[in-house]
């Protein structure tokens, strides 16, 4: 058997791959993510095309077997919504992590968590704009956007959500770490899907002892009530008037205004010769800080999936934008009716294909198991697009970051496809320092017109 | 009447929960010194100025009047955590005892960096202006944070609402403020006392540097917890002398870690934590970690385990004769209770030994490089120092920190074993006479102004800091124009004819090669292309401060530390926006001989400190942790440290 993997370029940020599982006759097609980072008309088009494209030449007018949403971020899920009319009847089921599992109690609850902070980051960025001072929160900015929570009206990466509940013809499956999935047509013994991430496991959700660093959820609850209090303190400004404000952090009677402190103690304060001192707007610092950490949040709560081709064991890892927490919580992962001594290791060593985590940034492809990824056939996917605003911009992202994409092509012998131009010129494949000749399957394939980089991995 | 030597100044021992523990109530409340200075509203002295303003919550809280009468008559306001001047006051309790152990331990009087601006017109025009007092805001703003801010002379302090769910001792939705925690104090105190003594220590130069930062505040934190007797006794009596299986004392910021963890999470738990059965354990030495732990909290509690090591060593040691005594010599104590005296004694010996511990860990800061600092200096910085104060080593100090730092598995480059002779910095008996007789002459010249420097510091009369910056300025002018010609890239041929000393131009270089720094432009290679160096390197004399310690024999130690940088700044290629750095520490003896002790150097002609620097600072070695874990950074660049940014606890 075989499987050809697409990169679909989406003109900016964001995912996009079909899977085509062929075995002789019998083949399976799969999804994951379809989405970009604006939801210009431009990019909705684009996507749109892109859909179009799949359902008419790709699948051989059969269905999409299963589509694979990874996690709640624009770039990930927009084309869900902007291309609904077109995906509707025919997808015969859809994928989502656990975490979005309406029947699972921790699940609600944490989504429910991760929505409050949402909304209050939300609260928090229209008091800015009102006091227009947006200007100095770029990335408070950026990632709401990738919640569309700065556009109008409703948020796009949550409508998209509410489409995939009902897309499939059959319900949703929700997966959980540590289970082995079937694939349409396929039986295990010839075709696995491993489900790694996010960590299910409740020591990793709550129990710090298991390693402080290895969770991404017990702060969710002191992040929310410290946006919350954030967006109050951004009320006070105009006079302390909520009635939690009156306790917080001390009683009413304690707090003075200015002018009724002694005036030679101020004049300390208002020197000007002391201006590089004051502390008037420090605080609001820590609204780009919960920004970053809630964009980590949601990143981590990707759905991780690992296809292992069982004759050949070669596996295909496509992780989201996973980040530190996910990466590290698979290391204690057991799959059911996995032989005893099988690990995440072996699959890395295992792994043929790597779809970059969160467009190569720096901080979601965890460094030791980059290391572990030592197959011989390891080709690396990279969805990103160079000429995206926001990484172009100074101060802009950092994708792909330039020590992991080096890391990434010595790893996979300059077998390294990038989203923007198929392959830099040091990854081309009649480059002949590169190590695509040694692949037995074809040549990676660019096809500017439809949009797309292919690649195919043989069992 | 005479001034009273201290203020009295009650406070908590341990964070403010511990108060409602009933086994804690009875020692989270002590009365500490600090020393008598005369206060403004604030309090506002000398060194600190707490200004408790509070610009989220929109609103200013009264300033503390620690003179007030009544505040006087019950030795200071009462511990609370529902008012805000109780917190100005406290804030300051512990920063003066933080400054205290510094000023003790190395002999002068701290000055905070100076703040240099640039003249607008010509950046090259550089003026420094002399900061009297470190800015302390207890509550600025509103997160699970506190940090140094380097730029505004000024530590910031947080506060947050604990979580909903009942955690350890905290009241859900309670308000948790790091300006109550001692230990949070007393961390940050550090980063500003360090970086006002190494102000190059912020630059993030090696895997070592941001540890070395977090694990020293962590140290003094951790050791200012043993000048507390109360404490000690309690926590000794409790373990019935086995400091091994103590609990809380070896945690840090317990409250404040309680709240943002789900459950046992001191903030910081550098030597030991509560296992799976709900015990406390220490942390085994694993040599390995110093090797495969790259972030800086975690980096650091290696070096805050490995002094801790060194203290317990010292301890189990000094107590066992004591043991046996009351044990009538065999060593095993009875079950039950251990004898209140034995407790005293004991508790007696480990505050002894912590403070001793302290107190070389600070000094030693004396004997570091001006910068680039690595756990092997810093190691080799400790056992010079204590050689110096302490040429015979009775108590087994220096033996006892080399099998702790053995055991982390800290080695110092360059050192072949780890021996007490082959540690300390070399000593310069191999220097050139030629090179001996300058330092000679430069210890005869500069000996009388520094001893008035040194007389000015011992007036307690006043403050009168000032002074001496303007002194010691006067000083590093009169070094650099008497070593070096304007400019500073040749040396000065009046000063030598002066003192007839004969000097070839390859012997200036040569010596110019002992001090770490190079007269000519330095040529760098960085991945096999050479590296772009448009200007000759400037040398700069940084500080000269006047040592003047008494040792732990009674030994009187005097001596002249002067430290010289040198900085290479890299505008093209792709190393743009690289500075590179040499230089050295030079100890010089103003007694008998007047002769260099050492000269602690890091050469800025060094490659391979160079190469190593670069791959460290363009992550290229994987041995790197971020300022800021997000999609906005890809290495660590060439930007110093964030103190915010290392303390936040993921936002």
């Amino acid at each position: 058997m075989k499987v050809n993997i697409k990169m679909f370029q989406v003109g900016e940020l964001g995912d996009c791959f079909l899977l085509k599982f062929i075995d002789g006759e019998k083949k399976s097609h799969v999804l994951i993510d379809c989405g970009s980072f604006r939801n210009s008309n431009k990019s909705k088009e684009r996507l749109q095309k892109i859909v179009k494209h799949i359902l008419d030449n790709e699948l051989s007018g059969g269905l999409l077997d299963l589509v694979v949403a990874t996690h709640q971020h624009n770039d990930h899920v927009s084309g869900f919504l902007h291309a609904a009319d077109l995906f509707k009847d025919k997808v015969k089921q859809v994928w989502l992590p656990w975490l979005d599992d309406p029947r699972d109690p921790p699940a609600n609850k944490l989504r429910l968590k991760q929505q409050n902070l949402l909304d209050k980051m939300g609260v928090i960025y229209q008091h800015l704009q009102q006091k227009n001072l947006q200007e100095g929160f770029p990335i408070t900015k950026d990632i709401l956007d990738f919640y569309g929570a700065t556009d109008d009206g409703p948020a796009v990466p949550l409508e998209a959500m509410k489409i995939l509940r009902k897309m499939g013809k059959k319900p949703v499956k929700y997966l959980e770490p540590g289970t082995v999935e079937n694939i349409p047509r396929f039986t295990q013994k010839q075709l696995k899907a491993y489900v790694l991430g996010p960590p299910r496991n409740p020591a990793f959700l709550y129990d710090i002892t298991a390693n402080k660093d290895e969770t991404y959820d017990h702060k969710l609850e002191l992040a929310f009530s410290g946006a919350e209090k954030l967006a109050h303190a951004l009320e006070n400004k105009n006079g302390i008037t909520g009635r939690e404000e009156q306790q917080f952090p001390f009683n009413l009677h304690y707090k003075r205004s200015k002018e009724k402190i002694d005036s030679a103690f101020i004049g300390l304060y208002d020197d000007p010769r002391n201006d590089y001192r004051t502390i008037d707007s420090d605080w609001l610092n820590q609204v780009e800080r919960l920004a970053l950490y809630m964009d980590s949040y949601t990143n981590n709560s990707s759905l991780v999936l690992a296809f292992e081709l069982v004759e050949s064991q070669k596996v295909l890892l496509f992780v989201g934008d996973a980040q530190t927490g996910n990466w590290n919580s698979w290391k204690t992962l057991e799959w059911k009716g996995a032989h005893r001594d099988f690990n995440i290791r072996n699959m890395l060593q295992n792994t043929v294909l790597y779809k970059v985590g969160h467009h190569a940034s720096h901080n979601a492809s965890l460094k030791e198991a980059i290391e572990d990824m030592t197959h011989e056939d390891l080709v690396a996917l990279i969805p990103v697009d160079r000429t995206d605003g926001n990484i172009t911009k100074t101060n802009g992202w950092k994708m792909p970051a330039k020590n992991l994409y080096k890391k990434l092509k010595t790893a996979a012998k300059h077998r390294v496809l990038v989203m923007d131009v198929g392959f830099d010129d040091d990854c081309r494949p009649d480059n002949g320092t590169t190590g695509w000749s040694e692949l037995s399957a074809a040549e990676p394939e660019y096809n500017e017109d439809d949009l797309y980089i292919s690649i195919t991995v043989e069992d | 009447m005479n001034v009273p030597p201290y203020r009295l100044l009650r406070g908590y021992s341990l964070d403010p929960a511990f108060s409602t523990r009933l086994d804690t109530m009875g020692i989270n409340e002590v009365t500490y010194k600090v020393p008598w200075e005369s206060l403004a509203a604030g309090p506002c002295g000398a060194y600190f100025e707490v200004i408790d303003y509070d610009p989220p919550s929109n609103c200013w809280y009264e300033p503390v009047d620690l003179n007030h009468t009544y505040v006087l008559a019950q030795n200071g306001l009462p511990p609370s955590e529902g008012n805000p001047q109780f917190h100005q006051q406290f804030v300051y309790t512990i920063a003066m005892r933080t400054l205290v152990q510094f000023e003790r331990s190395l002999s002068r009087k701290i000055i905070w960096n100076p703040r240099v601006t640039e003249d607008e017109s010509d950046p090259r025009k550089k003026t420094a202006e002399y900061v009297r007092a470190l800015r302390l805001y207890p509550h600025a703003y509103r997160a699970s944070n506190a940090y140094y801010d380097p730029e505004k002379r000024a530590v910031l302090f947080g506060y947050f609402e604990a979580g909903s769910k009942v955690r350890e001792m905290n009241m859900p939705g309670g308000v948790i403020f790091t300006c109550l925690s001692p230990d949070i104090i007393a961390h940050e105190l550090t980063h500003a006392l360090l970086d006002t003594v190494h102000p190059r220590f912020i630059e993030n130069t090696n895997p070592d540097v941001a540890a070395f930062h977090e694990g020293f505040a962590d140290i003094v934190a951790l050791m200012q917890r043993f000048t507390i007797p109360s404490l000690i006794e309690h926590q000794i009596a409790q373990t019935r002398g086995n400091l091994r299986d103590f609990s809380f004392l070896g945690e840090l910021a317990t409250q404040f870690g309680n709240a943002l963890e789900n459950n046992h999470g001191a903030l910081r738990s550098a030597i030991g934590k509560i296992n799976s059965e709900g015990k406390w354990e220490r942390m085994i030495p694993d040599p390995s970690l110093y090797k495969t732990e790259f972030k800086p909290h975690k980096r650091g509690a290696i070096l805050v385990a490995t002094i801790f090591d060194a203290f317990l060593r010292l301890y189990t040691l000094q107590t066992e004769d004591l043991i046996r005594i009351a044990t009538n010599g065999t060593g095993v104590l009875q079950p039950g209770a251990i004898h209140p005296d034995l407790v005293k004694r004991l508790a007696r010996e480990a505050c002894e030994i912590a403070d001793h511990l302290l107190h070389i860990c600070i000094r030693a800061l004396d004997y570091c490089p001006p910068l680039d600092i690595n756990y092997g200096d810093y190691l080799r910085a400790v056992i010079s120092a204590d050689l110096d104060i302490s040429p015979v080593d009775t108590n087994g100090y220096r033996v006892a920190l080399i099998e702790a730092f053995r055991s982390w598995g800290i080695f110092p480059e360059t050192v072949t074993t780890l021996s007490v002779e082959s540690l300390r910095w070399e000593k310069t008996d191999q220097l050139d006479e030629v090179f001996k007789n300058i330092w000679n002459k430069i210890a005869q010249t500069f000996r009388e102004p520094l001893r008035e420097i040194i007389d000015i510091s011992q007036d307690e009369s006043r403050d009168r800091r000032e002074e001496i910056v303007v002194k010691s300025v006067a000083l590093q002018a009169r070094l650099h124009t008497m070593l070096l010609e304007k400019g500073g890239s040749r040396f000065n041929e009046e000063f030598l004819k002066r003192y007839d000393v004969r000097l070839t131009d390859e012997q200036w270089s040569a010596f110019m090669e002992t001090i770490g720094v190079i007269d000519k432009k330095p040529e760098f290679k960085y991945n096999g292309k050479p590296v772009e160096i448009t200007t000759k390197p400037k040398i700069e004399i940084h500080k000269i401060r006047p040592v003047f310690r008494v040792g732990r024999e009674g030994r009187i130690l005097e001596q002249m530390l002067i430290t010289i940088t040198q900085k290479i700044e890299i505008e093209t290629g792709e190393l743009k926006g690289a500075t590179f750095r040499g230089g050295s520490t030079i100890i010089l003896n103003l007694q008998n001989q007047m002769n260099v002790d050492c000269i602690i150097y890091k050469r800025i002609s060094s490659a391979g400190r160079f190469e190593r620097q670069m791959d460290f600072q363009t992550g290229s070695q994987g041995n790197f942790s971020f300022n800021d874990d997000s999609m906005y950074e890809d290495d660590c660049g060439f930007v110093n440290l964030s103190f915010s940014h290392l303390h936040s606890n993921g936002f």
